[in-house]
């Protein structure tokens, strides 16, 4: 096959592309003068897909919550008996996978040998092999994973704030499942959703670093197993959500030194991909650095006050299926955070936006944009999120040039609704 | 890379990386750690960049900064063997992707020497509601060492292993201290340590030097300095027995974290072998404690060693159940032993040694981490480069391995668990 060649004037980038027959998506951007190199397999697939549509088939498939996640660790079980590790530290790769909401993808960082390192990764993540035994043999490691975040304060404050502003959506499941969901993993559920979802129609792999793209499409090509890409739509089914919220508050008790905070707000301006959900995404990274970043009268307020230290971490989490803006924090009284956002909103609402600080933000947005293709990892990571989205993250600019005052002004107006906000606290024992 | 000399104190290197799109600026001002100023030290880079002569306030900087396309400027505490060091970390996108042709990376350091240079200290003080401000966050900080219990286990353990020494101090200082520290006393402490302590400047990225070189001596040339030293690192050693130290919190997992004495120096000849012993024993998917206390007894989720290079300190760590206290120790003890008598493997050092050195190739590839790794070298004072500790890696031998084992000793073992555990 032959890979489309596109080249950005403004970063200097070159990107090189295409769709195999299998249905791979396939992407790669060559880093001259680069050490290291990354590349990332995965597939659109993650913990919110628990039921769902076989190709070919009519019947509804329904698992285990955190069969995706278990399947990742699985994956490193190789039928011979060997040890994917090994593979990988025998090249000087340096193997990993993480497991999301929305995808599942397997890694490696490398500073040589990348084609046999790139042989590995793909033969293993074909190379599905489950016992009985096998898969019981992980309800420990995963148990004490499951466990580790239980004490986590900053993962509980993000669940809890998940379960306000969702009723049914799974996106505010843990990842990893429970310890009791877990235990009825079995062999033969792990094979029907690796049959499912590692379709290679269904997946995309990405390779950032001083690389040969002749090569890396030979070894590609070279790999891969099955080439049997489906004809239709897996069909993934998500319960009805309504647009409200669950509960606007929650809290619970942990070891922690002062509350952990994160409160924030559904976004129901949903159900698209593609470049009308970057243009958005933009929109809303621009809004959230004005009403709240370090330059904002707000954070004046709440940092002189005592309210706020420097962790204050305003973010935006999207998806086609789903989103909300969200604010982190650490505070002695997060229920005054809350009470000062929500007045701040109402102020906008009546003294409008300041054009100064969009127009210097929007120069923020950028410089961002700029920093990410610095690192292999972060760059490839976030291109395959985004590729999963329909979202062209090499031709950022042409989108991003389009966002207007205009446009975030509208975009505030339909997002910060207080009857849409939610506020969770992880309170010291 | 060019070194120059600014003064007897300041040194400015540049590494230039024109490969990536930023620009990154470190300044580090080294202090001995010592409990007379550990807190004042973990307060001021706080304080300094709140406000300077160039920007005002922290809101002036915030825009200062968002106008340089978001370039960031941060402070931290770092504590590297017995050396306190204030930090400031900046970045900005390179001049080359400025879309007007703004010179970012000069606007970047200027502000940085500012804040530095030219606090707003007056009449012998510094701002009070911006001091009690930055107390009230240095008390939050030391607080939050809590919040991630893996890594207040590893914190608890060293300070265990090493009470009544400088290490036993937090870089972030007591509450205590914070709490005595005035706008007054902090203002007379600035004089005395901006003249009197070793400084590094490192730019990494895409920078003129002279033209950093100048900047520099705008703020410095006027200022008249003390000669100073990079604090010495003593290794840590001690006799006697095994210290053990059950602590209990309301947590569902338990953290083991044990400590042992490795005796070696960063200048020391089996220095290497000791990275690559750590590496086969606790560092990564391929070492022993990986394969067998997480892959082959499914004790814990992870299960790692690490090294702290300058004290000649090890502590591993791990996630476990609390009932399997006596096994995950057992277990590791056994693994060292392992090693001690000599069951080391050829792919286990194979992988090691290649593990270690892509760390080190990736420094290529990182500002921060490049700059950390010359800062190390300062530091040790072994003043090598990264091809040259790449070759005494891969230099080291299994019977270099198991020598360098041998010479590990235990020295404290910490528990976190639960109330009713």
């Amino acid at each position: 096959m032959k890979l489309n060649k596109q080249v950005n004037k403004m970063t200097g980038e070159t990107l090189l592309s295409g769709v195999h027959s299998s249905g791979l998506g396939i992407y790669i951007i060559p880093k001259k003068d680069y050490s290291s190199s990354y590349a990332i397999f995965g597939t659109r697939y993650g913990s919110v897909d628990s039921k769902f549509i076989v190709p070919g088939e009519s019947e509804v498939t329904e698992v285990p919550d955190g069969i995706a996640h278990y399947l990742e660790h699985k994956m490193f079980d190789q039928p011979d008996g060997s040890n994917v590790f090994d593979k990988f530290s025998k090249y000087g790769g340096n193997a990993n996978a993480f497991t999301s909401f929305n995808q599942t993808a397997y890694l490696f960082s490398a500073t040589a040998n990348i084609k046999e390192n790139l042989a590995a990764l793909l033969d293993y993540v074909q190379s599905p092999y489950f016992t009985p035994e096998s898969v019981q043999k992980e309800q420990g490691i995963i148990g004490q994973e499951i466990r580790m975040y239980d004490d986590n304060g900053g993962w509980q404050v993000f669940f809890d704030f998940l379960s306000c502003l969702y009723h049914n959506n799974p996106v505010k499941k843990e990842i990893a499942g429970t310890v009791e969901s877990i235990s009825h993993i079995t062999a033969e559920l792990l094979y029907k959703c690796y049959n499912t979802f590692y379709n290679l129609s269904n997946m995309a792999i990405v390779v950032v670093g001083n690389v040969d793209p002749d090569e890396i499409l030979a070894t590609i090509e070279a790999g891969i197993k099955k080439n049997e890409p489906f004809e239709e739509e897996i069909k993934k089914i998500y319960p009805d959500e309504p647009e409200t919220i669950a509960v606007p508050y929650m809290e619970k008790n942990l070891s922690v030194a002062q509350p952990l905070f994160m409160l924030g707000f559904k976004d129901n301006d949903t159900g698209y991909g593609g470049e009308r959900l970057l243009k958005k995404s933009i929109e809303m990274s621009i809004l959230l650095k004005m009403l709240f970043g370090k330059s904002s009268p707000v954070y004046k307020k709440l940092y002189e006050e005592g309210l706020i230290s420097a962790s204050f971490a305003p973010d935006y989490t999207m998806q086609p299926s789903y989103a909300f803006s969200s604010i982190e924090g650490e505070s002695r009284d997060p229920k005054r955070v809350y009470e000062i956002i929500l007045n701040e909103i109402e102020r906008v609402r009546r003294d409008g936006l300041d054009e100064d600080a969009f127009n210097r933000i929007k120069k923020v947005v950028w410089g961002n944009y700029i920093r990410t293709q610095n690192d292999v990892e972060e760059y490839a990571t976030t291109f395959m999120q985004l590729k999963f989205m329909d979202i062209d993250y090499f031709d950022y600019y042409d989108v991003y040039k389009t966002v207007t005052f205009e446009d975030v002004k509208k975009r505030f107006d339909a997002h910060f609704r207080k009857e849409l906000s939610a506020l969770s606290v992880v309170n010291p024992v | 890379m060019i070194n120059k000399q600014i003064n007897e104190n300041i040194s400015l290197c540049y590494i230039p990386m024109t490969k990536l799109k930023t620009t990154t600026i470190g300044v580090y001002i080294h202090r001995a750690l010592d409990e007379n100023e550990v807190s004042q030290n973990a307060l001021l880079p706080y304080v300094l960049k709140s406000g300077c002569r160039k920007c005002p306030d922290r809101e002036a900087i915030a825009k200062y900064l968002e106008n340089l396309y978001g370039a960031s400027l941060g402070a931290a505490l770092i504590k590297r063997g017995d050396d306190q060091i204030m930090y400031f970390d900046a970045e900005t996108i390179s001049d080359k992707y400025a879309p007007q042709g703004e010179k970012l990376v000069s606007e970047l350091l200027s502000l940085m020497m500012s804040v530095l240079f030219e606090p707003n200290i007056t009449d012998g003080a510094f701002d009070a509601d911006i001091v009690n401000q930055e107390k009230k966050n240095a008390k939050d900080r030391i607080a939050a060492v809590m919040n991630d219990k893996r890594v207040y286990a590893s914190v608890r353990c060293t300070e265990e292993m090493c009470k009544g020494s400088a290490f036993a101090l937090s870089r972030l200082g007591t509450a205590e201290g914070v709490d005595a520290v005035t706008p007054e006393t902090l203002a007379e402490h600035y004089n005395k340590i901006i003249t009197s302590s070793a400084v590094n400047i490192f730019i990494c990225g895409d920078a003129d030097v002279d033209e950093a070189e100048a900047a520099i001596r705008a703020y410095t040339d006027k200022i008249s300095f003390t000669a100073a030293q990079i604090p010495k690192t003593e290794l840590f050693k001690k006799d006697g027995k095994v210290n053990s130290v059950t602590e209990k919190m309301n947590v569902t997992q338990g953290k083991l974290s044990i400590g042992f004495r490795t005796g070696v120096a960063p200048t020391d000849n089996d220095y290497p072998a000791l990275c690559v012993f750590n590496s086969v024993f606790g560092a990564g998917t391929h070492s022993k404690l990986f394969n067998n206390v997480r892959e082959k007894l499914s004790l814990a989720y992870y299960a790692s060693s690490q090294l702290e290079r300058y004290k000649g300190i090890m502590i591993v760590n791990a996630g476990i159940e609390f009932k399997n206290f006596q096994t995950a120790y057992d277990e590791t003890l056994r693994q060292l032993e392992e090693i001690k008598n000599g069951n080391v493997t050829d792919k286990e050092l194979e992988s090691s040694i290649i593990d270690i050195t892509n760390t080190y190739e990736e420094c290529y590839d990182d500002q921060r981490s490049l700059q950390s790794f010359y800062l190390g070298e300062l530091l040790a004072g072994t003043d090598y480069d990264i091809e040259h500790m790449k070759a005494a890696i891969a230099a080291v031998t299994k019977e270099q391995v198991i020598a360098v084992a041998r010479k590990v000793e235990l020295d404290t073992v910490y528990f976190l668990t639960g109330e009713d555990a």
